[in-house]
């Protein structure tokens, strides 16, 4: 046997090492500095749909135009300059090739995910000859890891959401405004909050029924998501009620929007069943100042603001300043 | 390690300094007629101990001997009054050959 | 417990090969980054578990929130490397790299990754390169490296690494770390090698010491 390794019932000697690279279930190939594909395994051959003779001694990035070349240019010569092992990893590059995977049945993905490894291939002087490429098929692992998170971010969404309108809740309305609160105190920005309230709600429930309630309350709060800006964040305070968090928008903006709002609501009955019901708000907007002592004490000055709107017949927008509070406690 | 690459044949005492500043004070007092300086080391660092070397106008040998093998750092180093710039790891040839070249009987 | 500490010799020459290897790899990331690079004196260090948590404090400060990559190593040598930086360690490098348009988050990480694993591979590179020849391999002692990967993200420094989670009871530090001149900077290098692969670099760091 004098040190060859051979297999059983195998006619001739088989180098064993290179048996495991032809066959091997992870891609393997082989680049010069030129950038010469030199070796090219089973695994490359079955996906590429390329044989290893239409491809060695040939320019990589001839064969495969669609590599993003000056990156991956970039990547294999670094190999060859810093003599260091280099990786990809499918979280952030989810390919290389753009190879179709074996899960066209069950999968839900359309390609292959891979990870990658860059390995300098010494010669006897030390030197970087080439750079010796392994790709791992890690989708399996990638589909995975993608329906893990989907379903933590549902999770955690929807213990964030009311489960009526579908839009945050109070805690995350609360933790949201605490949040931007601290920041803008930090920051010394600017941001304002606004409270609003369906008029005559009970009336609204005691003449069409708790079930038209709800829906007009599904209906009110999806319309008035839809005027808001992405940064804006809105969540359902309690009953009717509602609150706004509108970031770095001072008070006359916020005033603008409101009004906005109120129309919109006036112009637009909720439909139910065939019968149109006539909604409107009232809403109190109060604004962020340095020296609120706390992110509740603002909340408590919008629904002032909400409260004088209430008094004053509704359907109107009302910005808090500090003689409401005289005015509240006369009336 | 620098200590056993000096050449064999050279007729010297050696003081060692744990860092810049106990080297600078050996310098300063007239302990050294030729220092390997470091760049890299607590309290006061190689650049600093040649700034010092160069404000007080001694008469300098230094030969740094450093890891640091940016070329900018060389460079620095030269501007400071260094005489040589050894890379670490040492080559005793090296320091032998800097030796010679500035005259220095081994 | 005293097996587990290093002599004077040991620490002194392991300090030696650090500052080398570390010189060569601070010498990549300044051709990197076009920065110059500021290396710090390696610290070397036998740690106990309970330590751990009090030595990052040390290294990074207490009140900063940090990410860090980790990546392993294998071989002759074994063990973990982590690379941790500074609140606005992506940022900065984005930055540094010539990105004119802001980065998003894949990108980010990717970069972060390049880096780490360039500082990882350069200094332990430099660290196997000396001392091959003295191991009973003869000179075959070559690392294998994991893929890097992220393994916090703005968390506290404290919170990095939670020892009652680990189970050995001691591990060889060796820090070093790279602040950029002029930038705001910086990036530890922390080489931590468990029990058996201590007790192997001990009598590769006597003969090392012989050599001389």
């Amino acid at each position: 046997m004098n040190g060859h390794i051979t297999l059983n019932d195998s006619p001739q000697d088989i180098n064993l090492p290179d048996f495991i690279v032809k066959w091997v279930d992870v891609g393997i190939f082989v680049v010069n500095k030129k950038m010469e594909v030199t070796l090219w395994n089973n695994f490359m051959c079955n996906h590429s749909g390329l044989g290893a003779d239409a491809i060695v001694g040939k320019n990589l990035f001839e064969c495969f135009p669609e590599l993003p070349k000056a990156w991956l240019s970039k990547k294999i010569l670094g190999v060859f300059l810093l003599k260091n092992f280099a990786f990809t990893s499918w979280e952030q590059r989810p390919y290389l090739f753009r190879f179709p995977h074996n899960r066209p049945i069950t999968g839900g993905v359309d390609h292959m995910y891979q990870n990658c490894t860059f390995m300098p291939v010494k010669g006897a002087a030390g030197e970087v000859d080439s750079v010796c490429i392994t790709l791992f098929d890690a989708t399996d692992i990638g589909i995975s890891q993608t329906a893990l998170k989907k379903a933590m971010k549902s999770l955690s969404d929807s213990s964030n959401r009311d489960g009526l309108t579908g839009i945050y809740n109070r805690r995350y309305l609360e933790l949201r405004l605490s949040a931007e609160f601290d920041r803008c105190r930090r920051y010394r920005d600017q941001f304002s909050f606004v409270l609003f309230d369906l008029d005559h709600f009970k009336r609204i429930n005691d003449t069409y029924g708790h079930l038209a309630g709800d829906e007009v309350l599904r209906v009110v709060s999806s319309h008035i998501n839809s005027l808001l800006r992405s940064v804006d964040v809105m969540g359902r305070y309690g009953g009717e009620e509602f609150g706004i968090i509108l970031p770095a928008t001072p008070m006359q903006s916020a005033l603008i929007l409101a009004e906005r709002i109120r129309l919109a609501i006036e112009q637009a009955p909720v439909a139910y069943k065939g019968i149109s019901i006539p909604v409107t708000v009232s809403i109190g907007i109060a604004e962020f100042e340095p020296d609120v002592p706390n992110y509740e004490h603002l909340i408590g000055c919008s629904d002032r603001a909400l409260y004088h709107g209430k008094e004053n017949g509704r359907n109107q927008v009302t910005c808090y300043t500090p003689e409401l509070e005289s005015k509240t406690a006369s009336s | 390690m620098l200590i056993k690459s000096l050449p064999s044949t050279w007729d010297v005492e050696i003081t060692q300094a744990v860092n810049g500043k106990e080297a600078l004070d050996a310098y300063r007092a007239g302990k050294a007629d030729v220092m390997f300086l470091d760049l890299t080391m607590p309290v006061m660092d190689g650049y600093e101990v040649l700034e010092n070397i160069q404000k007080e106008g001694l008469n300098s040998f230094v030969i740094v001997v450093s890891a640091d093998i940016q070329p900018l750092a060389q460079e620095r180093v030269k501007k400071l009054g260094a005489m040589a710039f050894i890379k670490k790891p040492v080559n005793p040839d090296l320091i032998e050959s800097a030796l010679k070249q500035y005259g220095i009987a081994l | 417990m005293s097996a587990m500490q290093l002599t004077e010799d040991q620490r002194d020459a392991m300090q030696e090969i650090t500052n080398i290897a570390m010189g060569q790899a601070g010498s990549l990331l300044a051709e990197l980054l076009g920065n110059f690079v500021n290396l710090s004196v390696p610290r070397i260090k036998v740690l106990a578990l309970a330590e751990v948590a009090r030595a990052i404090r040390d290294m990074v400060g207490s009140d900063i929130d940090v990410t860090a990559v980790r990546q392993s190593f294998q071989g002759y040598l074994t063990g973990e490397a982590l690379v941790i930086y500074g609140q606005n360690g992506c940022t900065e490098l984005g930055d540094l790299m010539g990105y004119d348009e802001e980065l998003d988050r894949s990108e980010e990480t990717e970069l972060l990754l390049d880096v780490s694993n360039v500082l990882v591979g350069a200094c332990l590179g430099g660290i196997v390169d000396q001392i091959k020849n003295l191991t009973e391999a003869h000179g075959t002692a070559e690392l294998g490296f994991s893929a890097p990967s992220v393994m916090a993200e703005s968390v506290p420094a404290d919170a990095l690494i939670n020892p009652d989670k680990l189970s050995w009871t001691h591990a060889l530090l060796v820090e070093v770390n790279f602040t950029l001149e002029g930038r705001n900077f910086i990036s530890h290098l922390c080489m931590l090698m468990p029990e058996h692969s201590i007790e192997k670099m001990c009598s590769i760091l006597d003969r090392f010491v012989e050599s001389y």
